[in-house]
């Protein structure tokens, strides 16, 4: 019987600060066998640890077209993220997953495609973008727009200036405050929507990002006529097992480790308790 | 299912023979308490009878321990060496009560589903229950109504052996191959049942299931469905959240109480990874590294506990209620909000 509970090492393979307290790691397992075995599918987590200080759960933030070496984008805010912060290349972490339903990738095709992230919650985005622009063809249009506080907050500025060159797809970029040096929009990521979002129709939006950020967006998506079944979205929740065991992060009879964190408003509106 | 009696002065014996194989554990006295403990010789049969008396905890510590270590690792330069606990022990209990067989069926289960839970499976298949019905249910019982108990059935019942105290002897059922191998190495002490011993069987299960109170405390059916079309106000959460203590009292004793906590030792160059009991009524249980809480509120947790417990949507997952009757948390809660008043209260 495997056991779900014990870790993988993994060697950090190389490290990107994104802003001041946030960092993209590269990681790959040390396990030659594990390392070949390792899938993911878009939006799933893993459960990182830095051993005798804790485990957390992380959004895998690259592409699953590519697992050899796997990316999480961290901001450090407690014991766990701080000790994986004083982690250089070379050190070994302790991984458990992929864990949790992900993406349904496929159901996705032959629709016009949206991305609304905010500041750090762009990351488990990125690993359904990554994919989506491999089999760009299955895709109708292709719409990223992305927030955030200032230009400093911004994750993967490398990535982002890419996307906006790129001609198969329609960009949109603002941050709330800006500084000397920008240029582009200024004002929260909504005010985006009436320029760049066309319609509804066949369309499917993912939003990820701050709970009000999020609580703004559907007020204006809906406003727009999307419904529920068609926004998309990860829930984020307090977790210790991340496999349906210790309880901590059901709402209702759903766990957001197992059967999220990718949950539809379709289904988060059905929750008996407040998301 | 095959039928056996043993005499009751053979019981004795029987644990004395399975005891030298094996660990035994049964309901013993400590002071005014009631524990399961290891036993060698000597039960008290007084605890092993048709009247029913609850261990003040249930056996569940058996398959999910108060806490126990995941893993350790030691650091070894840059690398780390992992190693994984094992227990091997094997272990009948004698004399647990229907309701916490019931209870451990379901954490079962629990434990099976999505991810299999090797810890709790490697203590869970060495564990054999002999399972004892209660011909007369205690103060606090009501079982009854959330079928896990008095007795379990002979034919779909979940338990390896059942036991019924019958005037002079003990009926054993028995319906597993754990349970089988338990009386195969003892053969001497069983003789095959009568049909007799059976009739007097049912008698005693019918009497039984009539001595509950004739206003049991739970009619679950109400609450039930007021949980799960969520008719409940949130007023009336916070009524009985605020009777609450946040003592986890009620999850600690309860046979279908399972969730745990993580913590994380170092020390130098070596530490363990391990879990614990914890507790939904603890206001931690949720909340997050930023402060926010989506259970910050007592009713809020209260209504999480219940509804995991009671609702339709739990119920058609795990096959039955979370809760088997046993009548713990009333005994255990200071603030008087254990099951039935809470029932009570949500039927209203
Ligand atoms: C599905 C999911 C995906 C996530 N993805 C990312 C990501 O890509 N990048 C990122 O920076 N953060 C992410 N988080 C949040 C991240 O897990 C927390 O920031 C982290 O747990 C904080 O741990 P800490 O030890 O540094 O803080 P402490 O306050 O010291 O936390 C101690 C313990 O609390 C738990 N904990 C505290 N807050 C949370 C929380 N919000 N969610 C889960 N467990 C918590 C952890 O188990 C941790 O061991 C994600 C959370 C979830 C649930
Ligand atoms: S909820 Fe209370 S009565 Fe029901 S099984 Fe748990 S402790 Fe026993
Ligand atoms: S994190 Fe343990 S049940 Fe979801």
């Amino acid at each position: 019987m495997s056991n779900i509970y014990l870790p993988n090492l993994a060697r950090i393979v190389k490290t990107q600060n994104e802003t001041y307290d946030t960092r993209t790691f590269e990681f790959e397992l040390v396990d030659p066998k594990a390392k070949k075995e390792f899938k993911f599918k878009p939006g799933q987590f893993l459960e990182i640890s830095a051993l005798g200080v804790g485990e957390a759960p992380f959004g895998l933030a690259s592409n699953p077209n590519r697992p050899e070496t796997f990316q999480v984008t961290i901001r450090a805010v407690g014991a766990v993220t701080r000790a994986l912060h004083a982690k250089k290349p070379g050190d070994l972490v302790g991984i458990r997953g992929p864990f949790g339903n992900g993406f349904p990738f496929d159901e996705y095709k032959g629709k016009n495609i949206i991305f609304v992230g905010g500041g750090i919650g762009l990351c488990p985005l990125r690993s359904l973008i990554e994919p989506m622009l491999d089999a760009r063809s299955a895709f109708k249009d292709f719409l990223i727009l992305y927030g955030a506080r200032t230009p400093a907050d911004q994750v993967y500025p490398g990535r982002l200036k890419e996307w906006e060159k790129m001609p198969e797809i329609r960009f949109g970029m603002t941050v709330d405050v800006g500084n000397a040096d920008w240029k582009g929009n200024v004002g929260v990521v909504t005010t985006l929507f009436p320029k760049l979002i066309q319609t509804a129709d066949n369309t499917v939006v993912f939003v990820c990002g701050p709970p009000i950020m999020i609580r703004f967006a559907i007020i204006e998506l809906s406003k727009l006529g999307f419904k529920p079944e068609n926004i998309v979205s990860t829930l984020e929740r307090y977790m210790k097992c991340g496999v349906g065991k210790c309880g901590h992060c059901a709402i209702g009879h759903k766990y957001v480790c197992v059967d999220g964190p990718v949950f539809t408003y379709k289904e988060i509106g059905k929750l008996p308790e407040k998301s | 299912m095959d039928r056996y009696i043993i005499r009751k002065d053979d019981l004795n014996r029987w644990v004395e023979a399975l005891a030298r194989t094996q660990e035994v554990i049964a309901p013993t006295r400590v002071e005014k308490e009631i524990f399961f403990a290891p036993v060698q010789t000597g039960i008290d049969l007084n605890l092993l009878s048709g009247t029913a008396v609850l261990p003040y905890l249930p056996a569940k510590d058996l398959v999910l321990p108060h806490s126990e270590n995941l893993f350790k690792f030691t650091k070894k330069g840059g690398d780390y060496e992992i190693t994984v606990p094992e227990d091997k022990k094997t272990t009948v209990v004698l004399g647990i009560r229907s309701c916490d067989t019931s209870g451990i069926f379901w954490l079962d289960k629990f434990y099976q589903e999505n991810f299999s839970d090797c810890y709790y499976w490697q203590r869970r298949n060495n564990l054999t229950l002999v399972t004892m019905a209660c011909n007369q249910p205690a103060k606090n019982c009501f079982c009854v109504c959330c079928e896990g108990g008095p007795f379990l059935d002979s034919e779909q019942g979940e338990f390896d052996i059942q036991l019924v105290d019958l005037p002079d002897s003990y009926l054993v059922e028995c319906k597993s191959s754990k349970g089988k191998a338990l009386i195969e190495a003892n053969s001497k002490l069983f003789a095959k049942a009568d049909p007799s011993a059976v009739k007097t069987r049912e008698v005693l299960e019918d009497k039984s299931r009539k001595s509950f109170p004739p206003d049991p405390t739970s009619y679950m059916s109400a609450a039930i469905r007021r949980i799960t079309s969520n008719a409940v106000t949130p007023e009336t959460w916070t009524e009985l959240g605020e009777k609450c203590f946040d003592c986890g009292g009620c999850a600690f004793v309860c046979p279908c109480c399972s969730c745990f906590g993580v913590g994380y030792l170092n020390e130098g160059e070596q530490g363990c990874h391990y879990r614990f009991w914890d507790s939904c009524d603890y206001s931690g249980f949720t909340r997050e590294v930023s402060g926010h809480n989506p259970r910050g509120e007592k009713g809020e947790r209260f209504k999480r506990r219940f509804f995991h417990k009671l609702s339709y949507q739990y119920l058609k997952r795990d096959g039955r209620i979370g809760c088997v009757g046993c009548g713990r948390c009333i005994t255990a809660c200071p603030g008087e909000v254990g099951m039935p008043s809470v029932v009570e209260r949500l039927r209203k």
